[in-house]
């Protein structure tokens, strides 16, 4: 870990549905560059969190901070533009529009010019969706779509991208090529905090993997966790 | 206490209602008539409560029943003698009869009752915007059906010469009558049953609550009491013209029972009598200083207020409580 | 009916009304896609605007045009502000009540203002001489018909360009199909929602201007039957997507025109029963709207 202010703090925070707490005092932080991972049973709270940060959710108590500032408060749209973008679980691109539209829907969040540059940048990424730019986005494949979900974030320029359960619902040849993408992903600077559910896979590719249950913090495994089964499982079940 | 709650649901209103009815007889003749109005709209807006406050649907048609209860009763009443002369057109059974008071009333209930079960068995698979746009379609089609078709009514023109006999009794028991049936609607199996779709519409289904069947029951209810509303409002006037049961007493029970608390009895009574309250005193301001129109705006800006900051109304929805 | 009975005036006219009332579906249809709000009051914006032109009638007609555009975008502005905005995320259901009492609260307000005697309104004379006629291959038409279906034509192409070219444009539209995501992505939910209001707002001015030269006579209940017509044209062609509402705005107007131009008074009486029970029908049957593309998934609504 570095000396550096994290890029993302949560201090404590508690979210409620209805009065029933779906996240209790959970703290993390992300360093600039790092790709974290957050996994955990359904119902652990992985998904509140992600949606507690980008505004979507109130936060009852507890801080959220992102390069020192508070979000607290903020509408998503703001979060979205003050350079943290979500790939939402379920892809959520738009059907009915280009490709190409749903990238420029991306540079909505943009905070400084060279949109049409980062455009270029994430179809030479993705060069499967640059052949389809013009096509309605419902007509690809769930691995493409979600291709031009973490595009659409990107074109953002993001600081900080969160990503929710990218391999939902994929084939398993098409898993590999999202955890490769992410990869490709990390290698560009891009900070990143990774909500799975495939646990093994998340602790290896991450720098560090926090393990939620119950809306609480159960453990911190390392990449060196990922091939000790016992301990994955452990982290899960205890 | 617990076992005091439904005695209070139900001695709250009847109280507000008797109490109206005594200052009713207690006031100048020009004043009567706005305390008559006031119980009549609190029958009304509880009668269009029970479908509205139970299922949690919106309904823009419930004064449909009311304006069939009316012209029913009305039609019903006017003497044999006159009918001939003036509604000539009429269907030889509506032309060739004439009712008293009580049966009037009684037929103008079972009047509201049928059209609302017509209508409702298709449109109560509808919720939301769907219900909302649908039943004011049904209101259209009332009010367009009663102006034109002369077989069945006075057609666009008023009708007059009905029976004056919603006087400070009338009413006060009419109403009373009404409160007590949706009173007891809603403490019944079915009432709890539809309140518990109305909170969360895919738990009371996976339980086996019929959501459609528990609707159309509390709509054809509302109807049946909604035409018994009219029948007592045709009674109050004396005479009625399709205007009166239409858009503008649409707009003022649906704001009487948002301002109130559109989800409690207790709520249709209040919000029926204070803007009730509001409307006369206005009324009668725009026959001296303020403009005409000042009522509407009051009454509506009221609403919208209310819609924006209070969306529970003044009551907060909830019965009446120590 | 046989189609000889019609001829080509009352084709041109019954175009007409279907342009003017498709450019209200529209202005219905923009806040609806952004705000899943059916707007009640819609019809009063267009009656502010014509009062505003009856007020001004002793002006330039350019100051008297531009004066009707600026009540109704402030008017709209202020309900947008006051009303729409703290309503967001209510249900639809109360939202509808909210703008069924504000266009009954509007009509009331009208009644104060028209200090005639509340019935009798005076023409508009700014845009009367487009009631003059011209004569165009053989039919005479009058200049406001013209008028109405050159601006029915435009307005609707530039929005449709304003829409499909423009980022406000692409992000009004992605707003409109799932604005939870759009939000997510920084789309900026105050300014879509008050551009779209923007836009409906000049639409009503528009059809301010226009319905006036055709029915000068200017009353509070102004605009509230064509709102209605246009409320059913909109939810029978489909209120999910633009172009199905703006195409059953433009079938309703069209239909009225002819079925008015060609059936005599006495013939139509029960025209609203049939009008709104096909209403309750397509509700019912195909809640998507008549024209919105059977099994489409039901995504997009702008």
């Amino acid at each position: 870990m570095t000396e550096r202010r994290p890029l993302l703090e949560l201090r404590s925070v508690e979210v409620r549905y209805g009065g029933v707490p779906a996240v209790r005092g959970l703290s993390l932080e992300v360093a600039p560059g790092e790709l974290v991972g957050l996994i955990g049973p359904n119902g652990a709270g992985k998904s509140t969190t992600l949606h507690a940060i980008m505004g979507v959710v109130p936060v009852a108590t507890g801080e959220i901070l992102v390069d020192g500032a508070s979000l607290l408060g903020r509408p998503p749209e703001t979060v979205a533009r003050s350079g943290v973008a979500l790939v939402p679980e379920g892809r959520r691109v738009f059907a009915d529009f280009s490709v190409e539209e749903n990238l420029r829907l991306g540079l909505a969040a943009r905070r400084n010019g060279g949109g049409i540059e980062a455009l270029r940048e994430a179809f030479d990424l993705f060069p499967a969706l640059a052949e389809s730019r013009r096509r309605p986005a419902g007509v690809l494949s769930g691995g493409q779509q979600q291709q031009l979900a973490i595009a659409r974030a990107l074109v953002a320029g993001p600081r900080l991208l969160l990503l929710d359960e990218p391999s939902l619902g994929l084939a398993p040849a098409v898993v590999d090529s999202v955890f490769e993408t992410l990869d490709r992903v990390r290698e560009r600077g891009v900070t990143v905090l990774l909500v799975e559910q495939r646990a093994q896979r998340t602790v290896a590719l991450a720098d560090r993997t926090y393990v939620l249950a119950n809306g609480g913090l159960r453990a911190t495994l390392t990449p060196a966790d990922a091939s000790d089964t016992r301990r994955l499982v452990a982290a899960y079940l205890a | 206490m617990r076992r005091l709650a439904p005695v209070l649901e139900l001695a709250g209103p009847l109280l507000l209602i008797v109490a109206a009815g005594l200052l009713s007889t207690a006031v100048s003749r020009s004043t009567q008539i706005y305390v008559l109005h006031a119980i009549v709209a609190v029958a009304m807006v509880v009668a269009i409560y029970v479908f509205i406050g139970n299922s949690g649907v919106l309904s823009f048609g419930q004064i449909s029943f009311v304006a069939v209860g009316a012209f029913a009763a009305g039609v019903m009443t006017v003497p044999l003698l006159l009918k001939g002369a003036i509604l000539r057109d009429l269907f030889p059974i509506l032309r060739d009869h004439e009712l008293g008071n009580v049966e009037s009333l009684l037929v103008a209930a079972g009047v509201g009752a049928v059209l609302a079960a017509v209508v409702g068995l298709p449109l109560m698979r509808l919720s939301g915007l769907a219900a909302g746009i649908a039943t004011f379609a049904v209101l259209e089609i009332t009010n367009n059906l009663l102006r034109e078709w002369t077989a069945i009514g006075p057609g666009a023109t008023t009708l007059s010469l009905v029976p004056q006999t919603t006087g400070p009794a009338q009413a006060t028991i009419g109403a009373t009558l009404v409160v007590l049936v949706a009173w007891a609607y809603q403490r019944s199996r079915f009432g709890r049953r539809l309140r518990a779709t109305r909170e969360d519409p895919a738990a009371a289904q996976a339980v086996g609550i019929s959501v459609h069947r528990h609707r159309l029951g509390a709509f054809v209810l509302s109807g049946a009491l909604c035409g018994f509303a009219g029948g007592l409002y045709v009674h109050m006037l004396g005479s009625i013209s399709t205007g009166q049961v239409y858009l503008e007493l649409t707009f003022l029970t649906l704001a009487m029972l948002v301002v109130g608390g559109m989800t409690s009895l207790w709520g249709a009574v209040v919000g029926a009598l204070a803007v009730s309250g509001l409307d006369s005193f206005l009324a009668e301001a725009e026959r001296g200083a303020l403009p005409d129109g000042t009522r509407l705006v009051v009454v509506g800006a009221v609403m919208a207020l209310v819609l924006v900051l209070r969306p529970s109304g003044i009551t907060g929805g909830k019965e009446l409580r120590l | 009916m046989p189609l000889a009975v019609v001829d080509a005036q009352t084709l041109v006219d019954s175009v007409a009304l279907g342009a003017v009332y498709a450019l209200m579906a529209v202005g219905i249809g923009l806040v609806f896609g952004v705000l899943r709000l059916v707007n009640f009051a819609y019809g009063q914006l267009v009656m502010a605007g014509a009062y505003t032109l009856a007020f001004t009638s002793h002006f330039h007609p350019a100051v008297s045009i531009a004066a009707c555009f600026a009540v109704v975008i402030a008017l709209s502005t202020a309900i947008d502000l006051a009303v729409f905005r703290p309503l967001r995320g209510q249900s639809p259901a109360v939202m509808l009540v909210t703008t069924f009492a504000l266009a009954f609260l509007l009509q009331a307000v009208a009644r104060i203002v028209d200090v005639r005697d509340g019935t009798i309104g005076e023409p508009v004379r700014v845009v009367g001489r487009l009631n003059r006629a011209v004569d165009v291959a053989g039919v005479n038409v009058r200049q406001v018909t013209i008028l109405a279906i050159v601006l029915g034509v435009v307005m609707l192409g530039l929005l449709a360009l304003l829409l499909g070219r423009t980022t406000i444009g692409l992000h009004m539209r992605a707003a409109a199909a799932d604005f939870r995501t759009a939000r997510l992505l920084g789309v900026r939910s105050d300014r879509v929602i008050g551009f779209a209001v923007f836009l409906s707002a000049v639409l009503a001015a528009l059809v301010a201007v226009v319905l006036t030269v055709r029915r000068p006579l200017v009353t509070p209940a102004y605009g509230l039957q064509e709102t209605i017509v246009v409320l059913v044209g909109v939810v029978v062609g489909g209120l999910d997507r633009l172009w199905t509402a703006t195409l059953g705005g433009f079938a309703i107007g069209f239909a009225t025109g002819l079925i008015n131009g060609v059936l005599p008074t006495d013939k139509t009486i029960f025209l609203p029963t049939a009008v709104f029970t096909l209403v309750i029908l397509v509700l019912l049957l195909r809640p998507g709207g008549l024209f919105a593309p059977r099994g489409a998934a039901t995504v997009e609504r702008v």
